[in-house]
């Protein structure tokens, strides 16, 4: 579909990370090796998942229950993994902490916390998106386009890239959730990141419906605008609390 | 906040176990292609169409035949004929078997009067099969006396091909292509797609890969691109054998030769589909089963003649094949060592033969050239052949005396060489040719009679035998032995007229290592030099499997001693090396095969480039040559795709910038807002 439409798509998934990115990550060094180390974190996640389930392959086209399955375990095993990450950023944390106290500096602030979890979560973000969706964009730079049958209302590749974005915007959100609700301790919000990331996984089952794409698509967004409105309304918390712990010291 | 919590947790929950159950009632029916990697996918985008193209072909006053019209690929919306009306931008008209001829005799022509059709035409694309309403009419893109310029009488008004639409001579400024079986179902499924999608965003088309180096060097004819070296000249490689084998060594006592003839190259609009089926290959076919029948025959060696049988090719381009073996006699060459002009009495040619059975009785026709005592000869020959069958089903008649001369064949040539020759052919038709499909794509295996070829070959062997013998009382019985395998025929009819088994049947296999399954019965180009003793890869496969067949049928085994021969070379000159393709290792055998080259007598080789000769009053045949020569190309594809509308695409780029820009701002406000909070403290 010629240069501009592949630009286009690629935009579509990856636009507004590449925003985030230019405005946050990239002001800070740190941030963007966390980004790259849970990028790497997910695509080993992804080789394991892909060797554990290589005896299974190829799977059935016509049944939706194995791939329900390989949704299933996939989550299961990146969230145990996202809890293993958050374990090694604490360690970090404590390492970063005792540093600053020694060179006399202030240690990691909230605002800093955050940002750490939301390049974890970008860079877990990215990697889906590059997998899932620009690695299949190559053919799109040429003259031709494509349409699947069961869902021929839009261009195949329009619809990874929508899909795409809303997993970018899931993942990027969720890792703050979690990283907060495992700090805190809060039950609520340890639950809800891998409910959040089954069901928007499951989702995609739906599309294998013909024309499923149309309710399945939305359904998704709806997803992620609510990981997008959980997680500002989290911090927006944080932030009143802190400040309201630190108001009193400082006076 | 603590009242939000509860709600979205249950609000998760609820989506979990919807979108766990939700799949369940939707059915998965229906075919999935499974995509499972990139390349599946660009298979999928990208679908390769198969089938023949027609190629751009030169002579001395310019071109015929399709090519892109300019250096690049032509990409056109495909659209069928029937769905024209008021083109804006050139398209790629699909036209069915029956819409050809129409299509090309009345729309095209208005290409160039009327403009607005010709520029409205892109590419063409021919469906293949033919209905029940074409095989009644017929259809022959050939002219209506083909190669009337070298007829040796004057009506060259006479219309031999009554079913002639003289399409094949006619330049295209665009690709045609045929579709083959496997290519036009591929089209139609793409095209059946469409009804389910957006149309008015998208637009199915066709791209054609067929840019000819002709059209990119801008040589326009024959001696301009050889001498650029962007075409190469038609031609090949005719085969010849006696029996029995000549002594090449002693020039004295030499008998007379019968020479019987057949040709092994047709054409068609369509260069790799032309099986040729009636004309000529039946008569090849009838030619190899009397050749079979007569190597059964004991004590050739004591018979008053010899007998020579020579297949030529190229004879659909101005006769070369006929014209070079006659210059060759004249110069006595190598590749004709044993022969001599003088020495010919009498020639037989085994036209089309594939269509005389009807109600039950095998008609033929014998045209003769003139009035003499060797055609007087034949022509008793082949009644008494006639009579000697006990089913007396084959019935040979003398040709219509209101007849302008012969019909257009390999004599023609022969008798402008020397008005004097004395010859017969043998065909199925008398005054106008029985085969509606001459030289078209639909002149294959089904447009022939199995049963009328074995009689053609039946009688030619019989009659062989009597000329040979030169006796007319012959007796019965050495008649009766000369028998036509009928399953051999049936065999070579299926290696050489269909792709399945095509070339890679066990009788072809037997002798060589084809390179294509699929006969392509045209007769391609002259690559490389010219001799008696050519590189075998520049020979095709039909005049290898020839060579190899005559030289077995044909030769004496001299005891049992056969010695085994590699790389084509045998201890003895009068010996030849047969089988050595497929067994690596070949036998040597006694016998007189040559290949004899067939290209223009207008036409020299040296220092690896192809001259043409100056007009030489001596060569009349030279002088009306049209010189034939092919271009040069790169690749030759088609391909059909879906291509979105241009709108559509900047529509979406604009969307997706748009997208970024607002989530850029989006975070820009978020972050000055929590700056803003925490600064408030």
């Amino acid at each position: 579909m010629t240069v501009a439409a592949g630009i286009g798509y690629a935009l579509l998934a990856l636009g507004p990370s590449l925003s985030l990115f230019v405005s946050v990550i990239s002001r800070k060094p740190f941030l963007i090796l966390t980004l790259l180390s849970s990028t790497l974190v997910w695509l080993v996640s992804l080789i394991v998942l892909s060797g554990l389930w290589r005896p299974f392959l190829p799977l059935k086209a016509n049944v939706w229950w194995p791939y329900a399955l390989l949704v299933l375990s996939s989550v299961c095993f990146q969230e145990s993994l996202r809890f293993l990450f958050w374990k090694l950023y604490m360690r970090l944390e404590d390492v970063l902490d005792s540093f600053a106290d020694r060179i006399s500096r202030p240690r990691l602030f909230l605002t800093d916390k955050l940002q750490i979890a939301l390049a974890g979560g970008l860079g877990h973000g990215v990697a889906h998106a590059v997998f899932f969706c620009l690695s299949l964009l190559t053919p799109a730079f040429g003259p031709a386009t494509f349409y699947v049958d069961r869902c021929s209302k839009v261009p195949f590749f329009l619809v990874s890239a929508i899909i795409a974005l809303a997993f970018v915007t899931i993942h990027t959100f969720s890792m703050v959730i979690a990283f907060e609700g495992y700090a805190k301790g809060n039950k609520v919000d340890q639950v809800i990141v891998p409910v959040i990331h089954l069901s928007a996984g499951m989702l995609t089952l739906v599309n294998f419906a013909s024309e499923g794409c149309v309710i399945g698509v939305p359904l998704l967004y709806l997803v992620a605008s609510l990981t997008l409105l959980h997680c500002g309304k989290m911090v927006w918390q944080r932030l009143i609390e802190s400040r309201n712990q630190s108001g009193p010291t400082l006076r | 906040m603590a009242m939000g919590l509860p709600r979205l947790v249950a609000t998760a929950f609820t989506l979990t176990l919807v979108s766990i159950f939700l799949p369940l009632p939707f059915s998965l029916a229906g075919e999935i292609t499974s995509i499972e990697s990139v390349p599946d996918l660009q298979r999928l985008m990208y679908v390769a169409v198969d089938g023949y193209p027609c190629v751009r072909l030169l002579n001395l006053s310019g071109e015929i035949g399709c090519s892109n019209p300019g250096l690049s690929k032509v990409v056109a919306p495909i659209i069928k004929l029937k769905d024209v009306k008021d083109l804006v931008q050139p398209h790629t008209v699909l036209v069915t078997p029956d819409e050809m001829e129409d299509f090309f005799t009345r729309h095209v022509p208005l290409v160039s009067n009327d403009l607005s059709f010709a520029s409205k035409i892109g590419g063409v694309l021919i469906e293949s099969g033919s209905s029940f309403q074409q095989k009644l009419k017929g259809l022959s893109p050939d002219n209506m006396f083909p190669q009337a310029e070298f007829s040796p009488y004057g009506n060259v008004e006479y219309k031999w091909n009554p079913t002639a639409s003289s399409i094949m001579w006619k330049a295209y400024n665009f690709p045609v292509y045929l579709l083959s079986e496997s290519g036009m179902s591929a089209v139609h499924e793409f095209l059946s797609k469409k009804e389910r999608k957006h149309k008015t965003y998208t637009s199915d088309v066709a791209e054609f890969s067929m840019v000819m180096e002709t059209t990119k060097a801008g040589t326009h004819n024959s001696e301009a691109c050889l001498q650029e070296g962007t075409c190469l000249p038609l031609g090949g490689y005719s085969v010849w054998s006696s029996l029995p084998p000549i002594n090449v060594s002693s020039s004295n006592n030499r008998k007379p030769i019968v020479l019987t003839v057949a040709s092994m190259d047709s054409a068609s609009f369509f260069r790799d589909k032309s099986f040729g089926a009636d004309s000529p290959i039946s008569g090849l076919v009838a030619l190899l089963g009397a050749v079979d029948a007569l190597s059964r025959v004991e004590g050739f060696s004591n018979l008053k003649k010899q007998l020579v049988f020579l297949v030529l090719t190229g004879e659909t381009w101005g006769y070369l094949g006929s014209r070079r073996f006659l210059h060759e006699l004249d110069l006595h060459s190598d590749a004709v060592a044993g022969l001599s002009d003088t020495l010919i009495e009498t020639v037989l040619e085994i036209g089309s033969v594939g269509k005389g059975l009807s109600g039950g009785i095998n008609t033929f026709f014998a045209h003769k050239t003139r009035v003499s005592s060797a055609t007087n000869k034949t022509l008793d020959a082949l009644k008494v052949a006639q009579d000697s069958f006990a089913s007396k089903n084959i019935k040979i008649l003398s040709a219509d005396k209101t007849n302008p001369g012969i019909p257009p064949s390999s004599l023609m040539a022969f008798m402008k060489k020397n008005p004097q020759t004395s010859a017969v052919v043998l065909e199925d038709f008398d005054t106008k040719f029985a085969n509606k499909f001459y030289h078209s794509h639909l002149d294959d295996l089904s447009n022939v009679n199995s049963s009328s070829v074995v009689a053609a070959a039946s009688v030619v062997a019989r009659t062989l035998y009597i000329l040979a013998s030169d006796n007319k009382d012959t007796s019965s019985s050495a008649l009766g032995s000369i028998q036509v395998n009928a399953s051999f025929v049936e065999e070579l009819l299926a290696c050489l007229l269909s792709c399945e088994p095509g070339l890679s049947c066990n009788l072809v296999k037997d002798y060589i290592s084809p390179t294509n399954t699929c006969p392509g019965n045209y007769a391609g180009v002259m690559s490389g030099e010219p001799s008696s003793n050519p590189y075998l890869g520049s020979v095709s496969d039909v005049s290898r499997f020839l060579w190899n067949f005559l030289a077995e049928k044909t030769s004496v085994q001299k005891g049992n001693t056969t010695s085994v021969c590699s790389k084509g070379s045998c201890s003895r000159t009068d010996q030849v090396c047969i089988k050595a393709e497929s067994n690596k290792e070949g036998t040597c055998v006694v016998s007189t095969t040559r290949y004899v080259p067939a290209y223009s007598t207008r036409l020299k080789y040296a220092d690896g480039a192809w001259t043409i000769l100056p007009q030489n009053t001596s060569d009349s045949m030279g002088m009306v040559d049209p010189v034939w020569t092919e271009s040069n190309w790169n690749t030759i594809g088609l391909q059909v795709y879906t291509v979105q509308h241009s709108a559509y695409d900047n529509a979406v780029l604009v969307a997706r910038i748009t997208v970024t820009t607002l989530a850029y701002f989006g975070i820009m406000v978020a972050k000055s807002f929590i700056t803003k909070a925490l600064k408030q403290d």
